[in-house]
């Protein structure tokens, strides 16, 4: 496409539609970010469910490498941002997801740690005082509020930007890795701490390890041909 | 009735570089070239005949101390390039 000509209408149609074929294989998600969750959570999820099981402590709460994975997380963000040539509408929509994504599980975060704490406080405020009894051994102890089953809340967070993400970009291995995350999410009501904390580490490799590892080799082969 | 087609966008390369930044957000001028295959000058002129029709935006900036320009189209050029289209459909349909 060197110079201007005077193009017929099947021409012009031609130009069209091949320009659009090309946009549409452009593909520059390269997975990384997904990889990097995937493992950190399922990490954190498996190891402090082995915590429990096998009796053993690491020695400091596992889940703070959550916060150490901002660092290498905010690198990918900034390095893939200057890498891109083009933004499409798509790119556009799934990061404002990831954006809200972000937001939602810090503001959680923030829920699960004041919300307890507060509770405790207002209640104490009114001139209430709450008590648990254990029914087997008959002790009477203060009562602390709790957040009952949080894990449940994250396994809902995590599935919402896959599906989302999957829905957008029609990529499968997130629907089915976030429709498996819904699934997690449901035993997780009926389970025990110990056990959520392994469905946690189980949705982080299929809503987003799989999905990611997924993406990279789509990437490479993009890159490759 | 056969309506003309708009001059701006009938031509082969202003065409192509519509009908990819229709398609995407915004683009770097690396990017259009890549997929164009046209040569830096000869799309720098059609990009600013684009420009000077209020087809697309242009934002010419830094990164990394190289000089990066970005187009995206404005709604001016999507309505532009929608009437193309349709004339263009009346066009072949009676052709």
């Amino acid at each position: 496409m060197s110079e201007e000509n005077k193009l017929s209408g099947q021409e012009s149609l031609q130009i069209i539609t091949e320009m659009i074929q090309k946009v549409k294989g452009t593909f520059n998600e390269n997975g990384s970010s997904a990889i990097l969750w995937g493992a950190v959570v399922a990490f954190c999820g498996l190891l402090s469910f082995a915590e429990i099981q096998w009796k053993f402590d690491v020695g400091f709460d596992i889940w703070g490498l959550i916060l150490v994975a901002c660092i290498p997380q905010l690198y990918i963000v900034f390095r893939e941002r200057k890498k891109k040539l083009v933004k499409t509408y798509q790119q556009a929509a799934t990061d404002n997801i990831w954006l809200v994504y972000g937001i939602s599980i810090a503001a959680l975060v923030l829920y699960q740690i004041i919300v307890p704490g507060v509770s405790d406080d207002l209640t104490a405020g009114e001139g209430v005082q709450l008590l648990q009894k254990n029914i087997q051994t008959g002790k009477i102890e203060d009562f602390h509020f709790y957040i009952p089953s949080g894990s449940s809340i994250y396994l809902i967070i995590y599935a919402f930007p896959t599906i989302a993400t999957g829905l957008v970009c029609k990529f499968k291995p997130m629907i089915y890795g976030a429709i498996i995350c819904y699934g997690l999410f449901i035993i997780s009501l009926f389970s025990a701490f110990k056990y959520d904390l392994l469905l946690m580490g189980l949705a982080g490799i299929f809503n987003w390890l799989i999905p990611g590892l997924i993406l990279r080799k789509r990437y490479l082969k993009g890159i490759a041909d | 009735m056969f309506n003309d087609l708009d001059p701006i966008l009938h031509s082969q390369l202003r065409l192509a570089v519509m009908s990819l930044l229709i398609g995407v957000k915004e683009a770097e001028f690396t990017f259009i070239r890549e997929k164009t295959n046209a040569s830096a000058g000869n799309l720098s002129v059609q990009i600013q005949k684009l420009k000077d029709a209020g087809y697309i935006d242009v934002i010419k900036q830094f990164k990394d101390n190289y000089p990066q320009t970005i187009c995206k189209i404005t709604k001016q050029g999507v309505k532009a390039f929608e009437v193309y289209v349709v004339n263009l459909q009346s066009y072949l349909g009676k052709s």
